[in-house]
């Protein structure tokens, strides 16, 4: 369903990603890990529709479709769901307004007539209980105050609402205490379709350890040197990636 | 400016047979007062974002034979007329002074309490380029409570030019609340001078909506005479095409024991040009004085220009005050999640606008208006303003 193929993405004159390919199939999840600044969140936001990143090369399709051609909104329309690794804050923007919003722009994108106010609470309720998110944070502004944990958090919990196809989980764990990765990872678990994907990016074993993944890629300099199983992620975490640059 | 000295002489029989005998007592004063003063260029420092003499250049018609409302005054209320007015040293106040004929007085006798505010609306309307100058009187005596809703607007695309002169007494312990909403066209050029005095543990909230204007120039001045005397000001912009807002406040703190309390944000889009000055001046005499003074600004785009300028100027030793200023564009990151989560950039964008403007709305103590303004700025972000026929405080139903 997500085919990428050479992608080459620069920001700011300075090429980032350097030829990746990658392919998720359906009800599929791929693990990304890698040393810091190897450009992991580069392609998330490269998937997601970031401005600032330019692609100088390849292709991207998703479901059949030209992905790179669809602005970030149209990309979240067709199921892609990025949880960021620094949730920003938008202060005044309160978070209940801002998911009615959401939902209704995907609606709107299928032809649906837009979510009434009692359906969207139900929804909004159930949800929230599903990730623990606490009520008064989903009556704030969008991240407005929010601790790093209770970000993560809450990402977790608009991709509850928004039901993606392709969850892309970037560093989701860090940040979250021991009781809140589980949570929150079990929360994603029964989120999952025997359809839906994830790109799940992250530096430990830990959360794996909860959201098993099927596959399991090395990005290094812009490029993905190694794939496997779930072996690999405890290979890494035991002993690192110095054992994989010096094979290349 | 020889246009308005010239009307004023060669028609002077005219004026003055179509108003009270009040407004007329203090033309001469007013008009060799505007001869010597002249309109202020950029360099006076309260005029500086502002080309005066630019905006009273062009040629606009004055009806000068509008039939006079019979009201019957109280000695006691006529006499404040133009005491509190700075006919002497501000051009456009004399302005008015020599020419005002349309005089609306509001006299609220000592311990009434008003419960619904009194609207004052005014629909411009003309065929031909028209200048009207309006005058206010409010006295509102000790312990009463009353709101003022005004409201400007101008349905057609016709030039105008209008100048308001508004003077308000607040009484001891009495609690006044203006809401001045402007919501007229590119075609409007706006002068508000509103001068307030608040006595003795009086309130005063005065809220400033430009929601749509053309050159829009208010001119807010408090004095907080009596001790333990409180004022608000709260102000939002949104301004886009080429209009022009131009809002210079001066708060004084004259007796001990008052409190102020300033807002004011702007959100200027497209070519818009925003102006903020808020002056806080506190006396020798006014100890524990608490004063905070904020000015923020979001601008839409590169071309967008906002000049603000927040002072503080205190010359009592035992005081509370802060002041500052901001002025950022949008956040880019914020814009680009929101986008990642579904929503349009046009969405986005008012989301962030409406964000923006609701720590204004908030402080509006009554609801039905906070609603109402919160209603209407939603549509003016949406550009549907003017769609907005039905509801009984436009007064366009
Ligand atoms: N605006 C920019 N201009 C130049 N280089 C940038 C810019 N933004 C990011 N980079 C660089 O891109 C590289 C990849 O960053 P990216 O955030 O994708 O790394 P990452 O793999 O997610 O790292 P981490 O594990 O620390 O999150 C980094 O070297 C970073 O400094
Ligand atoms: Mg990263």
């Amino acid at each position: 369903m997500l085919e990428i193929k050479n992608l080459h993405a620069t920001i700011g004159g300075k090429e980032i990603l350097k030829g990746i390919n990658l392919t998720v199939k359906p009800g599929e999840i791929h693990a990304l890990m890698g040393l810091n600044g190897a450009g992991k969140s580069t392609l998330s936001y490269v998937l997601a529709g970031h401005p600032a990143y330019t692609v100088t090369e390849g292709s991207v399709t998703y479901h059949g479709k030209d992905l790179l051609a669809m602005s970030p909104d149209q990309r979240a329309h067709e199921g892609i769901f990025l949880s960021f690794q620094q949730p920003v804050e938008i202060p005044g923007v309160m978070m209940y307004n801002f998911m009615r919003a959401a939902i209704n722009a995907k609606r709107k994108a299928s032809g649906q007539e837009p979510i009434g106010a009692t359906e969207f609470r139900t929804l909004m309720q159930e949800k929230r209980k599903l990730v623990g998110l606490d009520s008064h944070l989903a009556n704030r502004g969008v991240n407005e105050g929010f601790s790093g944990g209770e970000r993560k958090r809450n990402e977790i919990f608009q991709m509850a609402m928004l039901e993606p196809t392709l969850a892309i989980l970037d560093e989701t764990d860090s940040g979250l205490d021991v009781d809140a990765l589980r949570i929150v990872a079990e929360g994603f678990n029964r989120l999952r379709q025997a359809d839906t994907s994830a790109i799940v990016i992250t530096h430990y074993q830990r959360l794996l350890d909860y959201i098993r993944p099927d596959i399991v890629h090395i990005l290094i300099d812009g490029r993905i040197v190694k794939t496997g199983g779930p072996e690999l992620a405890s290979e890494i975490e035991e002993r690192g990636f110095d054992w994989i640059k010096e094979s290349l | 400016m020889n246009q308005y000295i010239e009307l004023f002489q060669n028609h002077r029989e005219l004026i003055e047979g179509h108003s009270l005998p009040l407004q007329n007592s203090l033309r001469e004063t007013a008009a060799k007062a505007f001869s010597r003063l002249g309109f202020p260029s950029k360099r006076v420092e309260r005029y500086k974002y502002t080309d005066v003499p630019a905006v009273f250049a062009p040629e606009y018609g004055v009806k000068l034979d509008e039939p006079v409302k019979n009201q019957q005054i109280p000695d006691s209320v006529a006499r404040r007329y133009g005491t509190l007015a700075d006919v002497e040293g501000d051009a456009v106040t004399a302005l008015n002074t020599m020419l005002s004929q349309e005089l609306t007085v509001i006299h609220i006798p000592a311990g009434e309490h008003r419960q619904q505010p009194i609207r004052l609306t005014r629909q411009l309307h003309s065929t031909v380029p028209l200048m009207q100058n309006r005058r206010l009187l409010v006295v509102v005596e000790d312990g009463a409570e009353v709101s003022l809703l005004m409201s400007d607007q101008a349905d057609e695309e016709q030039d105008f030019l209008t100048t308001q002169v508004t003077e308000i007494f607040v009484g001891k312990g009495a609690s006044v609340e203006v809401y001045d909403i402007e919501r007229t066209n590119a075609h409007c050029h706006r002068f508000h001078q509103l001068y307030a005095d608040v006595s003795e543990g009086g309130r005063f909230l005065h809220t400033s909506f430009t929601l749509t204007c053309g050159l829009t120039r208010n001119t807010t001045n408090v004095r907080l005479s009596g001790k333990g005397a409180n004022a608000e000001l709260l102000g939002a912009a949104i301004i886009d095409g080429q209009q022009h807002c131009d809002n210079n406040t001066l708060i004084e703190h004259i007796s001990p024991g008052c409190t102020s309390n300033e807002l004011y944000k702007y959100v200027a889009d497209e070519h818009a040009i925003g102006a903020f000055a808020g002056r806080v001046l506190v006396h020798k005499d006014a100890q524990q004085t608490e004063s905070h003074e904020t000015n923020s600004n979001l601008l839409c785009t590169p071309w967008a220009r906002i000049y603000t300028q927040p002072i503080l100027e205190i010359y009592a030793d035992d005081v509370q005050c802060s002041h500052g200023s901001t002025v950022g564009q949008m956040n880019d990151a914020a814009l680009f999640y929101m986008q990642q989560r579904g929503l349009g950039a046009d969405e986005a964008r008012l989301l962030l606008k409406q964000a923006f403007t609701a720590e204004v709305l908030q402080r509006i103590p009554f609801e039905p208006l906070r609603d109402w303004l919160r209603n209407l700025s939603n549509l003016r972000f949406q550009g549907d303003l003017n769609h907005c026929r039905t509801c009984q405080l436009c007064g366009k139903s």
